[in-house]
C-alpha cells in the first residue's frame, strides 16, 4: 500500500511547480467563439480564430511571453436557437469571448451593452484593418463607431436553370445577356412571373417550382421590397422607414405568384435540405438563393457545371419605383463584454489577424463567401475561384445592407408576419398591411416613419 | 365481458383506426436498420449505418453517450428530488396540522394545473441571479420544482388512503410521529412511490423546452436538445439517422414501460383524480 | 409548537423552499415584468447611460431639444492640459506627456486621426498606450457609456456646462439604456391583431382537441375496451399510451415522416397519381387538422385511462341484467356506461383544457406556428415573442405581459374547478391533533 504522506508530499510539490511556473510570464487562455447560422462549408467562420490563436501564440513567443490560447468553438447551424442562447448567456454573464452574429445584431446587442466597440482595442490604421472595403467597415458601425469587423461578404441573387430558359425559347447568347437585361431594368418581376409561368406550361417544371425562393425568412426578402422602391430607413433621421406602398406592392407580387400557381402557396416551410437538393437538380425554374449557395450546389448536392447550368444576376426590379438590387448582410466578428480586460484585448487581437485576406480566403473559397477586403483578390486562391470573381463583379456594386438599429428587429418581424400571412392567403394585401402599420405603431411609434 | 356481445366488430373497428399510429412506430424501428429507395415504402437492403452515431459522434455535436449520461442524470435527480421531496411535503398536507395548510393546499392544487412553462422568462432570472444557467443543476431543480406540485398531490391522495388507524397504535406505542411516518406510513405507499418516481423519471426524460432554453450548452446537453438541433439543422437531412436517434432515445422509456405498466397507469389515470 | 407541528413544517419546507423560488417568485416576477418594456436591446439586469444615435434621437423628438443634441452628437479630440494632466496620473510614461506637451492646442475630428498622431510619436507608444491617450484626449462624449447618472451628469457638465435641471434630466432620461415602467404592452396587445388571432386560435385548438379527442375519443377507446377481452384491451391501451409517453421530440418526428413532402402520405398517395406535398403545412386547415391530431393522440390516452377506470367500478350484474332484458349494445352505452361517465367528463375537462391552453411543445417542434401564423396558439405566440425569433429580437416584457394573461385565466380556472370538485373535502382537518 501507498504511503499516503508521500503522496501527498508530491501533490504538494506538483502543485507549487505549477503555481512558480504560472508566475513566470506563462498565460493560458481559453476564448470562447460562436458563430450563428453557420453549416458545415463555414466551419473556417470559426477555425480562423484558431489559427489567429496560433500566428498569436507565435509572436507573443518572439516577445517572450509563454501564451497559449485554447479556442472553444461553437457553431449554431440556425438563427432563433443562436440569438437565444447567446442573449441569455449575455445576460448570465457567460457570454463567450467572440461572436459572429449578422450586423443587423450590433445595434440591439451594442445598447445592451451585449458588445463593446472593438475600435477601443485594436489599430485602425494598421494592417489588416486598412485593407477591409469601406462600405463593409461602415456596416459593422453604428452611430459612427466601430463594433466588429466584418467577416465576409454576400449578395442574394436570382437564379435561373439555363436548360429550362431554353426551352422556353430563350437562345444562349439571350441567357448570357441576362443579366445586363436585368440590370438595365429592362427585365422586371413581372417577368420572372411570366418566364415561371411559360415553364410550367412547357412541363419543364411541376406546377409551384417555376419561380422558387428561399422557404424561411431571411434579410433576402428586404430585396423585393426594395425591388418596388422601398427604403428600410432614412439615414438622414436615423429613422427605420415603412413605405407601405412599396410594402403592398411586394406583398402583392408573391400574392401574384401564388395565383399564377408559380410559386406554392405552402413554399414557406419547406425544409431547406430538401429545398437546396430541388434548385440544384433543375426541379426548379427561377430561384433567389445566396451566393453562398454555390458552395452547396457544387459540393454537397453534386452539381457539376454550374455556370453551364446556372445564370445568376441581380434581384430584378418590379417596377418603375424600384430599382434592380440585392442585399449584403455580413457576418461580423463582435467583441463581448467582459470584466477580464486582458482577455478582451487577446480576443480583439484574435479577430484583428483572423481578418487577415489570406485566412479569409479560406472561408471565402471554401463557402462561396465574397472577399472583406480589397487584397484578397491579389490572392490566388481567391482571384482563381470563378465564382467569386463573377458574382463580386456583378452583384456587389448593387448591393445594400439592412440598417444597424435597435428597433429593426420588430420591424422585420412585422415585415415577415405580414408577408406570410399574404402569401398563404390568411389575409388579403390591403389587411396585411393595414395590420402591419397599426402594429408598428403601437410598438415602435415615432420610431419609425410611416408613409 | 359481457356474454352475449361479441368482441372482433369493436377488436376490427379499433384496430383500424390505431392502424396509423401503429404504423408510424412499426415504420421507426424498421427505417432505423434498413435503407429504403426515394420514393419507396419498401425497404431494400438490411444495414446497421444509420447506427454509427453510436461510436462517430455526428460531426458538430457532442458524443451521443456524453447526451445519454446528461438525460440520465438529468431524469433520475429530478425524479428523485420530485420523490423526496413531494413524499414529506404530501404526508404532511394529508395529515400534520401545520399553520396555513389550507392554503397550502389550495397553493398546490392551482399550480398543479399551472401553465408553467409560460414563466420561462422569469425562471431564466432566478436561475441567473443563483449562478445556476446553463447547467445541469439548474434546469435539474427548475424541473423538479414543476412537477412538485403534481407529486405532492398525488402523495397526498395516497397517504389519504392510508388507514387512520395504523398511525394511532403507532402513537399509542410511543413512537413518534416520524417514526410512524417512516416506519409505518411510508411502506403503505411503496406503490404510490414507485410510480411516481417512474412518472417523474420519463418527465424528466422527455422533457425539451426547459433543457432547450435553460441549459443550451453542448456540455450540458440532453437527448431531446441534442435530436431537436439534429432535425433542426438544415445541412444534413437524414430520416433515418433522425429516427436512430430517435430509437436510442425511447426505448429505455418503452421498456420502463412494459415492466411497470401497472404502475403507471395508476398516475397517468387513477393519480390524478381531483 | 405541539411536535406534529414542528414536524410539519420540517417536512415540507424543503418542498416549499424549491416551489416558492422557482414558481412562485417566477409568477410575481412575470406579473413585474409584464409592466416593462424588457427587450434585447435593454438588457434584463439594468442599464446604463449613453448618448447613443437612439438617444439623440430620443432628445430631438421627445424632449424637444435638437440643439442640445446636436452639440452632444459632436465628436472630437483635443490635446489640451487637462488631457495631459490626467496622463501623468494614468501612468503614461513622462516622456511621451512631454512630447505631446509640444501639440498642445491641436485638434482631431475623428479617433483615427487623433490615434494616428499619437502613433507617430518619437516614442512610438504601445496599442494599449494610444488608446489610454486618445481616451484622455477624446472631448465628446457620443457612444460613452457611464454606469451612473452623475458620471453621466459629469460627462455631459464638460462639454455643456449651463444646461438647466430639466434639461439634464431629459438627458437622463433619453440616454437610459435599460428597461423602464411602462403600461404600453397591455395597450399594444389591445391593439394589433396578431393578439385576436391567437386568442382565436387557441379557442379552436382547445376546442377541437378537447371534444374530439381528450373526450371524444378517449371515450370511444374506452368503451370499445372495455368490451373486449382484457388481452386485446390491454394492447390497445398499450398502444395509445405510446404517444404519450414517447418523448415529444420523436413523436412528432413520426408525424414529420408521415406528412412531409418525401414522407409516408405524400409517397403513399403518389401511388394514386396524387401530387406530393407537405401535408402539414399545407393550408392552414391542413395545419389545424395534425396540430388536433398530434395533440389528441397524446390527450385522449388520459382520458381512456380514467374513463376505463370509472367503468370499471359499475356492478357487473348490472349489465348482464339488461342484455337479459334484450338490451342492444348501443342502448347499454347510452343508460348504464354514459351516466358513470359524467364526473369523469367533467373533471377531464377541466383539467385538460388548463394543459391545453398552456402547453405549446408540440405544436413548437411541428407546425411552429404556420402556415402564415395560422397555427400560433397564446402560449407559443408568448414564447415566440419574449424568447426565439428569426430576428433575435427578444421582448421579455410584452412576452411577460402575454403570459400573465395566462397565469390570470389559468388561476381563475383552477379556483372554479377547486369549488367544483369539493375543496372542503379534500382539505378535512387531521384527526390527531398533537
Amino acid at each position: 500500500m501507498m504511503d499516503m504522506s508521500g503522496q501527498w508530499r508530491a501533490l504538494a510539490v506538483a502543485a507549487m511547480l505549477a503555481v512558480s511556473a504560472g508566475a513566470a510570464s506563462a498565460k493560458d487562455v481559453t476564448i470562447t467563439v460562436w458563430a450563428g447560422g453557420t453549416g458545415p462549408t463555414d466551419a473556417y467562420r470559426l477555425d480562423a480564430i484558431e489559427i489567429a490563436a496560433g500566428l498569436l501564440t507565435r509572436e507573443a513567443a518572439l516577445q517572450g511571453e509563454a501564451l497559449t490560447i485554447k479556442v472553444e468553438k461553437r457553431a449554431y447551424p440556425g438563427w432563433d436557437d443562436f440569438k437565444q442562447a447567446l442573449t441569455l448567456s449575455a445576460e448570465a454573464g457567460t457570454a463567450p469571448d467572440i461572436v459572429a452574429s449578422g450586423h443587423e445584431d450590433i445595434a440591439p446587442w451594442a445598447q445592451s451593452g451585449l458588445i463593446v466597440p472593438i475600435e477601443s482595442y485594436i489599430d485602425l490604421d494598421s494592417w489588416p484593418i486598412n485593407d477591409i472595403y469601406p462600405n463593409l467597415m461602415q456596416i459593422a458601425s453604428y452611430g459612427g463607431v466601430l463594433y466588429g469587423l466584418p467577416q465576409d461578404a454576400e449578395s442574394r441573387p436570382f437564379f435561373f436553370w439555363r436548360p429550362h430558359l431554353k426551352a422556353i425559347g430563350y437562345s444562349d447568347a439571350e441567357i448570357d445577356a441576362l443579366p445586363a437585361k436585368v440590370k438595365a431594368g429592362a427585365y422586371t418581376l413581372a417577368n420572372v412571373l411570366d418566364d415561371a409561368r411559360k415553364m410550367q406550361d412547357k412541363g419543364v417544371v411541376k406546377p409551384g417550382y417555376g419561380f422558387y425562393p428561399r422557404p424561411l425568412n431571411g434579410p433576402d426578402y428586404w430585396q423585393f421590397y426594395r425591388s418596388f422602391g422601398g427604403e428600410m430607413d432614412d439615414p438622414k433621421l436615423g429613422k427605420l422607414v415603412f413605405d407601405k406602398a412599396a410594402m403592398g406592392r411586394f406583398y402583392k407580387f408573391f400574392v401574384d405568384a401564388v395565383a399564377a400557381g408559380v410559386t406554392r402557396k405552402n413554399h414557406i416551410g419547406t425544409p431547406f435540405d430538401q429545398w437546396y437538393t430541388e434548385v440544384a437538380t433543375g426541379k426548379a425554374g427561377i430561384w433567389q438563393g445566396g451566393t453562398w449557395h454555390y458552395a452547396r450546389y457544387t459540393g454537397q448536392e453534386g452539381l457539376k457545371d454550374f455556370f453551364g447550368t446556372v445564370q445568376f444576376s441581380l434581384v430584378p426590379a418590379g417596377d418603375k419605383a424600384g430599382k434592380p438590387n440585392t442585399l449584403t448582410h455580413p457576418i461580423v466578428y463582435l467583441l463581448t463584454k467582459h470584466n477580464d480586460k486582458a482577455k478582451m484585448e487577446i480576443a480583439a487581437k484574435l479577430i484583428e489577424i483572423a481578418s487577415e485576406p489570406r485566412i479569409n480566403a479560406l472561408h471565402a473559397i471554401r463557402s462561396a463567401h465574397l472577399a472583406i477586403a480589397k487584397q484578397e483578390s491579389n490572392i490566388p486562391l481567391y482571384s482563381n475561384d470563378r465564382w467569386t470573381r463573377e458574382a463580386t463583379a456583378r452583384l456587389l456594386p448593387f448591393a445594400n445592407a439592412m440598417p444597424n438599429n435597435p428597433n429593426f428587429g420588430v420591424y422585420w418581424n412585422v415585415m415577415w408576419k405580414g408577408l406570410e400571412s399574404a402569401w398563404t392567403g390568411q389575409k388579403t394585401v390591403e389587411e396585411a398591411i393595414a395590420d402591419d402599420e397599426t402594429e408598428l405603431r403601437s410598438s415602435l411609434g415615432d420610431k419609425i416613419v410611416i408613409r | 365481458m359481457t356474454s352475449n356481445f361479441r368482441a372482433w366488430p369493436v377488436v376490427l373497428a379499433l384496430s383500424i383506426v390505431s392502424a396509423p399510429l401503429v404504423l408510424m412506430y412499426v415504420y421507426l424501428l424498421v427505417d432505423t436498420v434498413t435503407s429504403t429507395a426515394p420514393g419507396s415504402l419498401i425497404p431494400y437492403e438490411f444495414t446497421l449505418r444509420h447506427w454509427t452515431f453510436l461510436w462517430t459522434p455526428v460531426p458538430g455535436r457532442p458524443d451521443i453517450w456524453r447526451v445519454a449520461l446528461n438525460t440520465l442524470v438529468f431524469a433520475t435527480a429530478s425524479s428523485a428530488i420530485v420523490l423526496s421531496l413531494s413524499s414529506t411535503a404530501g404526508y404532511v398536507l394529508s395529515r400534520l396540522n401545520v399553520p396555513f395548510r389550507r392554503f397550502f393546499l389550495a397553493g398546490v392544487m392551482v399550480l398543479h394545473a399551472f401553465p408553467s412553462v409560460t414563466l420561462i422568462v422569469a425562471i431564466f432570472l432566478v436561475l441567473q441571479m443563483v449562478g445556476l444557467y446553463n447547467s445541469l443543476a439548474g434546469v435539474i431543480l427548475v424541473k423538479a420544482a414543476l412537477d412538485m406540485p403534481l407529486g405532492i398531490w398525488i402523495m397526498k391522495g395516497f397517504y389519504d388512503t392510508v388507514p387512520w388507524e395504523i398511525e394511532m397504535a403507532g402513537i399509542q406505542d410511543g413512537a413518534s410521529r416520524f417514526t410512524v411516518w417512516r416506519r409505518l406510513v411510508l411502506p403503505q405507499v411503496r406503490p404510490a412511490l414507485l410510480a411516481l418516481g417512474l412518472f417523474a423519471f420519463l418527465s424528466g426524460w422527455s422533457e425539451f423546452i426547459l433543457p432547450q432554453v435553460l441549459a443550451p450548452d453542448n456540455r450540458v446537453q440532453v437527448l431531446s436538445v441534442y435530436l431537436a438541433g439534429l432535425i433542426a439543422d438544415d445541412n444534413n437531412f437524414d430520416m433515418a439517422l433522425f429516427k436512430s436517434v430517435g430509437v436510442f432515445y425511447v426505448v429505455p422509456v418503452i421498456l420502463l414501460f412494459l415492466f411497470f405498466q401497472k404502475h403507471l397507469m395508476n398516475i397517468y389515470g387513477g393519480g390524478t383524480k381531483g | 409548537m405541539n411536535s406534529s407541528k414542528k414536524l410539519g413544517l420540517l417536512l415540507i419546507t424543503p418542498a416549499a423552499i424549491v416551489v416558492v423560488m422557482l414558481f412562485l417568485v417566477p409568477v410575481v416576477l412575470t406579473a413585474v415584468f409584464a409592466f416593462t418594456n424588457m427587450s434585447t436591446s435593454t438588457g434584463i439586469s439594468g442599464g446604463a447611460y449613453q448618448i447613443s444615435p437612439n438617444a439623440l434621437q430620443e432628445l430631438r423628438d421627445h424632449y424637444d431639444m435638437p440643439s442640445v443634441a446636436e452639440r452632444l452628437s459632436q465628436s472630437g479630440f483635443a490635446v489640451d492640459e487637462p488631457g495631459l494632466a490626467a496622463l501623468g496620473k494614468a501612468g503614461i510614461d513622462a516622456d511621451i506627456v512631454t512630447e505631446l506637451r509640444g501639440h498642445i492646442g491641436e485638434t482631431f475630428a475623428a479617433r483615427r486621426d487623433a490615434e494616428r498622431a499619437i502613433r507617430n510619436l518619437n516614442h512610438r507608444p504601445s496599442l494599449r498606450e494610444v488608446k489610454q491617450i486618445s481616451d484622455q484626449f477624446n472631448r465628446s462624449i457620443m457612444n460613452a457609456r457611464y454606469d451612473s447618472k452623475a458620471a453621466l451628469l459629469a460627462a455631459v457638465a464638460s462639454v455643456m456646462p449651463n444646461l438647466s435641471g430639466a434639461e439634464h434630466q431629459a438627458i437622463i432620461a433619453a440616454s437610459y439604456t435599460g428597461w423602464t415602467w411602462t403600461t404600453g404592452n397591455f395597450r399594444r396587445m389591445a391593439s394589433i391583431p396578431g393578439t385576436q388571432r391567437s386568442l382565436v386560435n387557441t379557442m379552436v385548438y382547445v376546442a377541437f382537441t378537447l371534444t374530439l379527442f381528450n373526450i371524444g375519443f378517449a371515450m370511444v377507446l374506452a368503451i370499445t375496451t372495455f368490451y373486449m377481452p382484457s388481452r386485446a384491451a390491454g394492447f390497445f391501451r398499450g398502444v395509445w399510451l405510446l404517444p404519450r409517453i414517447s418523448p415529444p421530440v420523436i413523436y412528432v418526428l413520426l408525424w414529420k415522416w408521415l406528412a412531409w413532402d418525401t414522407g409516408f402520405l405524400s409517397v403513399f398517395l403518389g401511388r394514386f397519381g396524387i401530387h406530393s406535398r407537405n401535408w402539414m403545412l399545407d393550408s392552414g386547415t391542413n395545419a389545424w387538422v395534425f396540430v388536433v391530431l398530434i395533440n389528441g393522440f397524446v390527450g385522449a390516452s388520459m382520458g381512456m385511462l380514467i374513463f376505463s377506470s370509472a367503468l370499471q367500478a359499475i356492478p357487473r350484474p348490472l349489465l348482464y341484467a339488461s342484455e337479459v332484458d334484450g338490451a342492444s349494445r348501443w342502448q347499454q352505452i347510452w343508460h348504464i356506461i354514459m351516466p358513470q361517465l359524467r364526473w369523469p367528463i367533467l373533471f377531464v375537462t377541466c383539467y385538460q383544457t388548463l394543459s391545453l391552453l398552456t402547453s405549446f411543445d408540440l405544436i413548437l417542434l411541428s407546425t411552429n406556428g404556420g402556415p402564415g401564423g395560422s397555427t400560433e396558439v397564446w402560449a407559443l405566440a408568448t414564447y415566440h415573442t419574449a424568447l426565439n425569433n428569426y430576428a433575435g429580437n427578444l421582448e421579455y416584457g410584452y412576452g411577460a405581459a402575454m403570459a400573465l394573461v395566462l397565469v390570470v385565466v389559468g388561476v381563475f380556472l383552477s379556483l372554479a374547478y377547486l369549488r367544483l370538485f369539493n375543496y372542503r373535502d379534500l382539505v378535512a382537518k387531521p384527526l390527531i391533533e398533537h
